[in-house]
């Protein structure tokens, strides 16, 4: 599973570069316009040490926030999935809301916490937690009535067995939606890095950007890449863990 | 002991005909009686009906004595995070593991009690899942096929023993198995489609108990009513 997503990655990666490449020396661009294999290796060995450390930096973020978002996802997908006035308001607030492109509030974020730590890690949670919080209404607001029936008619159904039932009876769905989430995570954080912060890959991508400095930017999207690969991976393989461990097979 | 409904109507909101219209219908001992029908014409709504998790549009259902209706069906599933023995430990009430003991050898499923719900045969299945219900305490059961998929000679002793286990209680057999109904049921209500009338038509079944030696006559008298009536 994880040596897969690494290798998937690098297939596009190296498919994305050769598109570049052809493009140079199809059109006979200069090493400003797009660098050439020389000048990406020298830039790669040059700002390695520094941009994993900003990588690493950025994925700490990442990781907190797509925590955080699964955590208040989970309690509000719980609370709102009865079909009381509370989980309705929940239902189609949380519609609404997703609706709305949420990085178009990063500026907002900043100008009221400063572009620190905590406004990447709230853009970071803001924009992967409404994909976790709609798959958990979905799922905890859909009875599983061949499985539910006989608690209910015997009066044995608490709250917590409700949860338990559709959570493992919805484990694929949702297992799958966290590690989809991880992506969206990254981008948020990298998103606000890109527009305000003062640390991270998104900040280094954003110097790069203003120095015209393709190789770079190609060295940051490479790390990036293996990184998000590997922690999906990881999740990817917790999640068949816990799936085995719950149903008896992966 | 009797449950009863009278002139109950009901239509489906997504129906323009009404299922049913001055509907009564009444099983007043306790004992094995069966609901019989050929399919649509109503069964499981009414079976909904009477366990009370269905509300006519009109009429009303008496529950003379009966506290407690618990329905069954042939499709529910035991969660499959633990195995099916643990699950029948746990929905035991208190007292009651001898019981659990005794039905789990009648239904044949101890080699299932180490396995998940998902692993086993339908059959398999739909045994474990009677099982659970008749450990709870109950005055009326409504079996809706129930014992779909169980093989024939599993089937009777399966029925025999809960006939034996469960003299004060009543139970409500949906099956679609003619010889079967006309076997071991008491009282046999025949639901007929929308046109016919009168809706309902009785008849009785041997209600063979277990040393009871079959009246293959009167059996074969019974299915000619049930199926004249049908």
């Amino acid at each position: 599973m994880l040596p897969r997503r690494i290798y998937q990655f690098f297939l596009i990666y190296l498919l994305g570069l050769l598109v570049l490449l052809a493009l140079k020396y199809g059109l006979r661009l200069s090493d400003y316009v797009i660098p050439g294999l020389e000048s990406l290796w020298q830039t790669l060995c040059e700002v390695l040490p520094r941009y994993a450390a900003d990588v690493w930096d950025t994925l700490q973020v990442a990781v907190i926030g797509q925590v955080l978002s699964i955590i208040l996802a989970l309690v509000i997908g719980i609370l709102g999935r009865k079909t009381t006035w509370f989980g309705n308001f929940i239902k189609a607030a949380a519609y609404n809301v997703q609706a709305y492109p949420i990085v178009a509030l990063a500026p907002i974020i900043f100008i009221l916490l400063g572009d620190g730590f905590l406004s990447r890690l709230l853009i970071a949670a803001m924009i992967c937690y409404f994909p976790i919080l709609l798959t958990v209404l979905g799922v905890m607001s859909e009875p599983v009535a061949d499985v539910e029936h006989f608690y209910r008619s015997t009066g044995r159904m608490r709250w917590q067995l409700e949860v338990k039932i559709r959570a493992f009876e919805n484990l694929h769905k949702l297992t799958t939606v966290i590690a989809g989430s991880a992506t969206l995570a990254m981008a948020g954080t990298i998103v606000a890095e890109f527009i305000a912060a003062n640390a991270g890959i998104g900040y280094s991508i954003r110097i790069a950007l203003y120095q015209s400095d393709l190789a770079r930017i190609l060295v940051a999207l490479l790390l990036i890449g293996i990184c998000l690969s590997v922690y999906q991976g990881l999740l990817e393989y917790s999640g068949s863990l816990v799936k085995k461990a719950w149903t008896g097979s992966a | 002991m009797q449950i009863e409904c009278r002139n109950i109507s009901y239509r489906y909101a997504s129906e323009s005909e009404p299922i049913f219209e001055n509907l009564s219908l009444c099983y007043d001992q306790p004992g094995f009686h069966a609901l019989f029908g050929p399919s649509g014409v109503g069964k499981t709504t009414l079976a909904k009906i009477l366990w009370g998790a269905i509300q006519p549009s009109e009429g009303n259902v008496t529950k003379g004595r009966i506290k407690t209706v618990l329905y069954t069906y042939n499709l529910e599933r035991l969660p499959d995070w633990s195995t099916t023995g643990r699950h029948l430990e746990k929905v035991t009430p208190s007292g009651k593991d001898d019981l659990r003991q005794e039905l789990v050898d009648i239904f044949d499923v101890r080699r299932c009690l180490g396995q998940r719900f998902g692993g086993l045969s339908l059959g398999q299945q739909n045994r474990v899942n009677l099982v659970r219900y008749l450990l709870q305490d109950f005055d009326l059961l409504i079996m809706d096929e129930s014992l779909a998929n169980v093989d024939e000679k599993t089937r009777e002793t399966i029925l025999m023993h809960l006939k034996r286990l469960f003299k004060a209680r009543m139970f409500i057999y949906i099956s679609h198995n003619l010889v079967e109904v006309a076997k071991f049921c008491k009282k046999i209500a025949v639901l007929r489609s929308g046109a016919k009338k009168p809706r309902v038509v009785w008849t009785s079944g041997q209600d063979l108990q277990l040393g009871g030696e079959l009246q293959q006559g009167q059996v074969e008298r019974t299915m000619l009513e049930i199926m004249n009536a049908a």
